[in-house]
């Protein structure tokens, strides 16, 4: 979150806000933290509920959405990183994110609907996830296995989640926020099994930016 | 990466047991809220007592039937039922009329309701955001309606 907060300083246009909105069941404990170190001042969100990814038809972490003025989406549902990122040691190296998204959205910002980043009508709305009735329904049983969770009921609260994960296979969200409640975590050999099997089906784990 | 590199044990089990609602109540999970009803109609469905309809979901009985904003519902006999002298309007039926996909725990009285797909043509049909309403860090409500007049990105992360 430092990245955003960072961006979030460059811009800096009073007419420019960023919604920062962690996707944890864990909620403030586990994400407060990380706000805290980034030392972020733009609007703070902890959504134990998921309730923004459902809102824009989000599958997958980090996800976006452009919000003009009027309250148009102009570019929606990108493997939204603010920077290309680098993890490990000089043995093993995993690098990830890219360093397009960020001039796009600085561009956006200052140009608004003349920036060449803004995206149709048609296209946003081709790129709005369409989910079907038992994926929506997977949405009910998450919040349904969060509150009975919350109330110290863990195996209504287990059979509840994996409700969820029956009704909405492709959630990589709900897939690794139950994984972060198993001993190997939410980047263990499930999810590498999981993203593996994502990948050979030609599914879009994140899908593909539209910036040159 | 290390495999039990983004877990927290310590958070797998931290609440204590403790009851949902007062015995006799029911809950409706919808949008991030719980709502809890004294009192409910008896049968396989949720019957509410109508006065309840407008905190759960903003619909409100009208003359002209169940409205929200400038969207009406014709009632019929499946929505309001009578039970011994009193009036209940059926929410799981006006759910199924609408698509509205829920899923309930009948044991403990709850009842969990994804969005209702009529409220999302907008975005899904014209590309506007979608309505919401949720805390931020400080406990100020952030509604979609509020960010009008400003660019807005909404972005999504985990701690996982």
């Amino acid at each position: 979150m430092p990245v955003w907060q960072q961006v979030y300083e460059e811009i800096n246009d009073p007419d420019f806000v960023i919604l920062c909105v962690a996707e944890d069941t864990g909620g403030e404990a586990v994400a407060g933290p990380i706000f805290d170190a980034a030392n972020a001042t733009y609007i703070q969100i902890v959504d134990a509920d998921h309730i923004i990814s459902s809102a824009f038809n989000f599958i997958n972490v980090p996800s976006a959405a452009w919000i003009d003025e009027e309250g148009r989406i102009v570019r929606i549902d990108e493997g939204t990183y603010a920077k290309v990122h680098e993890l490990g040691d000089e043995k093993r190296t995993i690098t990830f994110g890219t360093d397009v998204y960020t001039p796009a959205l600085r561009d956006w910002v200052a140009k608004g609907d003349k920036s060449e980043h803004v995206q149709s009508v048609e296209t946003v709305t081709g790129n709005i996830r369409e989910l079907s009735f038992d994926q929506q329904k997977a949405d009910a049983a998450f919040r349904l296995a969060n509150l009975f969770r919350g109330h110290g009921l863990t195996e209504k609260a287990e059979e509840y989640w994996n409700l969820t994960q029956t009704l909405n296979p492709d959630s990589i969200n709900f897939f690794r926020q139950n994984l972060t409640l198993s001993e190997e975590g939410s980047a263990g050999e499930s999810f590498m099994v999981r993203r593996g099997e994502y990948e050979s089906q030609k599914k879009d784990y994140y899908r593909p930016l539209d910036l040159e | 990466m290390a495999a039990a590199f983004m877990a927290y044990p310590e958070l797998r089990h931290p609440f204590q047991a403790k009851p949902i609602h007062a015995k006799g109540s029911a809950s409706v999970l919808y949008q991030g809220r719980q709502i809890t009803l004294a009192e409910t109609g008896s049968g396989p469905g949720l019957l509410i007592n109508p006065e309840d309809l407008k905190r759960i979901n903003g619909f409100e009985l009208k003359p002209e039937g169940v409205c929200y904003a400038d969207m009406c519902i014709p009632l019929n006999s499946k929505l309001l039922t009578t039970q011994n002298g009193k009036q209940w309007f059926d929410l799981t039926a006006f759910a199924d009329l609408l698509e509205q996909p829920y899923v309930v725990d009948q044991e403990s009285k709850v009842w969990s309701f994804a969005e209702i797909p009529a409220k999302r043509d907008n975005m899904m049909v014209n590309g506007m955001a979608p309505e919401f309403e949720i805390p931020d860090r400080k406990g100020n409500v952030i509604r979609m309606t509020d960010l009008k007049g400003k660019k807005a990105l909404i972005v999504t992360w985990s701690s996982w």
